[in-house]
């Protein structure tokens, strides 16, 4: 990839002139959506502009949603963290075992959690029924802030977890030798060497967690909790297309915020310093605690994966009998949602390589701008995404027009930064002493890069596509709009028949779609055996 | 059955005991008379499109009451597409049975929420492929009307419902009819609970804290906006606020959920459209839920869902007789029976123990295209802290 040709940016150091081409080329395509955002919201007009944005009720769920983002980031750090050092790092007891089941609550889209935690442990649920004859007439209230920041935690700390996990495998653990044999205890070899390594892979799955958290419009709904893609989805649906914009806008502004406080946390991170490419020693022996360990690991991932299944199977139960021709399961759903996730997982992951390998590799500003931007389209809801690719495909691309090359490319905008994210983190850990070796024992530049670079970063590669194939299979509001017309997946599926209230209906294809979700979470875990020796 | 027209056989297995038994979860509501396949009649129908629809209705065991049949409509082929912001589940079968009527005749449904297709509609622009937006309520069909996307209907088409169900100005044309109604939860209120003026409820303690709402979904808007319309700015303003001090839950993200919270005890009363009712008790038949009426306010008012034909239609005379089609005998008989809604063409009668159109008592003088003036309603319902 280190090509002949470089440029000079402001940040001083000159970057590969092909790879920067590619790079700004995928960031300008997927800041193009933006276009319409603006063009639409610009049809409100100044004064409305500046009134919507400064009333009371905006401020209120600016603040709401701030907070919402807080405090799920940090609880999605505290969960994810500790788990995946314990799976990677220590001895704990079924590790393989445990690795899936804490990764597996990602494959549940968050508003079938919320739905199902709202049917168990709503005041008068399906829990207090059980407790009924206990005399426990009403639960607490799970709505509003408690219950949304808690379904949105356990259904998106996977990020951390699986971003930290593929970092700590390829951790050089002959540094936290090296820190031991100076006598560091093991928190201080912990803090000291193994922090900065995985640093930027953990703010890389926290940057995730807080913008899909932004962005997340089912679960807020459902927990009645007023966050702004709330207020979006009402001005969308009274016919405002302009304060909808003008809001989604906003939206944007506060995604930028976030990433200019996440490159500030990650800022001063050392470019591959003393890094060897990897060699992941012995495990940590946990002692007795190995059982409280992995009773906590069982706890969070029994919470998030019981609740939602056991909710499906009492809708599957009651909707055996009946049998819509419309809401009959076809196994074509199932193909047509593993195909266009596939898609977008290819797509994703080799689009993102240029930019990854770019702001991983150069300490340029343009670097991290081409970086960021692949953010953007991930913080915006689904339904802004698909109506501004509604508006550039009628407009300029009428031929691809609802088809499936369109809603791909739509995936791939809205879902590009997860794996960038991941590939980058990989990146970061790679000596670039080593494919420089492989240059002068006289491998191409492209070469090297297959031979030693390829290798050491396909945990970050396999870990990206895995998260773009698994949030595509869940991904609705954009696929409703821009799918082709009879064209139906697994969610389009479970969407209309919980609409119409078929709910018996849903349990089927939800099913499915944990079990494929569910599968190539398997594949990708057992894939991180293709690791750095 | 065995000389039944060939689609006609088709629908029935396919729709089968599926149907809407299953929707009504009680065979009360549909007053004995059995939807699908199990009928032992079959004299009504004949080996033609033609003669289908001739009196006996293709979508069960029940003579066509009135209307004009599919076979006295012009034919249709060409190439359709229907933007639908009515269900699959709901309208699917119709769908499918005109279209399995014309031999030439393609229909490429889009299904989404209706907002969600005026959005894209108005996104598209010119470039919309779009030919017939079929909706859920009168103020998506408003909408585009307003945004000057509609196309006129002839007045063949208008003139087959009374006039209070299309827009004067003929851009759209209602298909079926929606009853405001009060949920509430038999174990907590008796029918006589519910007051039948809607401005009494905020002084009917039996419902404080225990009443919701979905302020944020559009049959909820299109109530307020009703009420707007017939009884000011200032009344609504007052109501509203009363609501709110009597500890409405304005929580709920749609009438479902909140019908829901109803069964479930959470709630003692709510505000949904009357279908949503029957939706939960299709999941659960002994659910402590019912149906109240109010009498002549704007909790009466009884919306449309309707059709349009877009002004990008490839060809309007053919997107408009295609419309025709959802106002045949055998459409509005469908809706009757598969929908629990109300048929909108004299002579189709609803199904079982719904009251009648004539029993029900919205509010006069209502304009359904006033619907669609959404906007006031939602800054209205912000500015009392709804939204």
């Amino acid at each position: 990839m280190a090509a002949d040709h470089h440029t000079v940016d402001d940040g001083g150091e000159s970057l590969p002139l092909p790879t920067t081409i590619a790079s700004g080329a995928v960031a300008a395509a997927v800041l193009l959506p933006l276009v319409w955002l603006v063009r639409t919201a610009l049809d409100v007009g100044l004064d409305d502009a500046i009134a919507i944005s400064t009333r009371p009720a905006t401020v209120q769920v600016f603040l709401n949603s701030a907070a919402l983002v807080a405090v799920v980031t940090v609880a999605s750090v505290l969960i994810g963290v500790p788990f995946a050092y314990l799976t990677v790092r220590t001895d704990l007891p079924f590790r393989r075992a445990v690795t899936v089941a804490v990764s597996l609550p990602l494959v549940i889209p968050s508003y079938v959690g919320a739905f199902a935690f709202v049917s168990a442990f709503g005041p008068q649920g399906a829990f207090q029924r059980l407790l009924a004859p206990l005399g426990v007439e009403r639960l607490p209230d799970i709505y509003g802030f408690t219950g949304a920041a808690l379904v949105i935690t356990l259904y998106t700390y996977p990020y951390v977890f699986i971003t930290t996990r593929a970092a700590l495998k390829s951790l050089d653990t002959t540094l936290i030798d090296a820190a031991r044999t100076l006598d560091h205890d093991r928190w201080e070899a912990f803090r000291r060497v193994t922090i900065p390594q995985i640093r930027p892979a953990v703010t890389a799955g926290s940057l995730l967690v807080a913008l899909y958290t932004l962005s997340d419009f089912g679960t807020p709904a459902i927990m009645q909790f007023d966050a702004f893609t709330r207020v979006i989805y009402v001005e969308f649906t009274s016919f405002g297309r302009d304060v909808a914009s003008l809001l989604s806008l906003q939206l944007v502004a506060v995604t930028l915020l976030i990433l200019g406080l996440e490159s500030h946390v990650r800022g001063n991170e050392p470019l591959h310093a003393g890094r060897q490419g990897g060699r992941t020693g012995g495990t940590i022996p946990l002692g007795p605690w190995k059982y409280v360990a992995l009773a906590a690991c069982l706890i969070v991932a029994g919470i998030a994966l019981l609740v939602p299944l056991g909710i499906l199977l009492t809708w599957l139960a009651r909707g055996g009998a009946e049998v819509g021709s419309a809401l009959a399961f076809r196994p074509e759903y199932a193909l047509n949602s593993v195909g266009v996730s596939a898609g977008a997982a290819l797509v994703a992951t080799v689009v993102g390589l240029p930019v990854a390998y770019l702001a991983a590799g150069y300490r340029s500003r343009l670097a991290d701008a081409f970086e960021r931007a692949t953010y953007v389209g991930y913080a915006v809801p689904g339904v802004v995404l698909g109506l501004a690719l509604v508006y550039l495909g009628t407009s300029y691309a009428r031929p691809l027009y609802q088809t499936v090359y369109l809603l791909v490319a739509a995936y791939v905008i809205r879902f590009l930064p997860q794996a960038v994210g991941s590939m980058r983190a990989s990146f970061l850990r790679i000596n670039p002493a080593l494919p420089e070796a492989a240059r002068t024992l006289g491998r191409s530049s492209f070469g090297a890069f297959r031979a030693v670079t390829l290798p050491l970063i396909a945990p970050g590669l396999f870990g990206g596509a895995a998260l773009v194939f698994l949030t595509t299979m869940k991904e609705l509001p954009a696929t409703l709009l821009l799918r082709p017309s009879g064209f139906k997946t697994l969610v389009t599926h479970i969407w209309t028949a919980t609409e119409a209230g078929y709910y018996g209906h849903a349990a089927v294809p939800a099913l499915i779609l944990l079990g494929v979700s569910g599968l190539s979470m398997l594949v990708i875990l057992s894939q991180e055996g293709y690791d750095v020796k | 059955m065995r000389d039944s027209p060939s689609s006609r056989r088709r629908i029935l297995r396919i729709g089968g005991a599926a149907g809407l038994a299953s929707i009504a979860g009680c065979s009360g509501l549909l007053g004995g008379s059995e939807t699908g396949d199990g009928g032992d009649g079959g004299d009504g129908g004949g080996d033609t499109v033609g003669q289908i629809g001739s009196g006996r209705s293709p979508f069960g065991e029940r003579d066509l009451s009135g209307g004009t049949s599919m076979s006295e409509m012009p034919e249709l082929s060409g190439e359709l597409t229907l933007y639908s912001g009515r269900g699959e589940p709901l309208v699917g079968r119709l769908v499918s049975f005109i279209e399995d009527l014309y031999p030439d005749l393609t229909v490429r449904p889009r299904y989404n929420a209706a907002a969600d297709l005026v959005n894209q509609i108005e996104t598209e622009g010119e470039n919309s492929p779009a030919d017939v937006f079929f909706s859920v309520n009168a103020g998506s069909l408003g909408a585009l009307k307003d945004r000057g996307r509609t196309a006129d209907l002839p007045s063949e088409v208008l003139d087959a419902v009374p006039d209070q169900f299309h827009d004067p100005d003929g851009t759209w044309v209602g298909t079926s009819g929606r009853a405001r109604t009060i949920p509430y939860n038999t174990n907590a209120l008796s029918e006589s609970d519910v007051p039948d003026d809607i401005f009494a409820f905020p002084e009917t303690e039996a419902f404080r804290d225990a009443i919701g709402c979905a302020p944020s979904y559009s049959s909820f808007q299109a109530f307020v906006t009703a009420m707007r319309a017939l009884n000011g700015e200032e009344e609504t303003r007052q109501w509203l606020e009363g609501m709110l001090e009597l500890g409405l839950d304005s929580n709920y993200a749609d009438e479902f959920l909140v019908s829901q919270a109803v069964a479930d005890g959470e709630l003692r009363a709510g505000f949904a459209n009357h279908y949503y009712i029957q939706r939960v008790l299709a999941g659960r038949p002994d659910a402590p839920i019912s149906t109240a009426f109010t009498e002549g306010d704007a909790g009466a008012i009884f919306n449309v869902a309707g059709a349009c034909v877009l002004d990008t239609a490839s060809s309007p005379d053919f997107a408009s007789n295609f419309v025709h089609h959802l106002l045949s005998a055998e459409a509005q008989d469908y809706f009757a029976r598969e929908t629990f809604e109300y048929p909108l063409v004299p002579g189709v009668d609803p199904i079982g123990r719904l009251p009648s159109i004539d029993e029900l008592n919205p509010p006069e003088g209502l304009d359904l295209t006033q619907l669609s003036d959404l906007e006031g309603t939602v800054s209205l319902l912000r500015d009392v802290g709804m939204l």
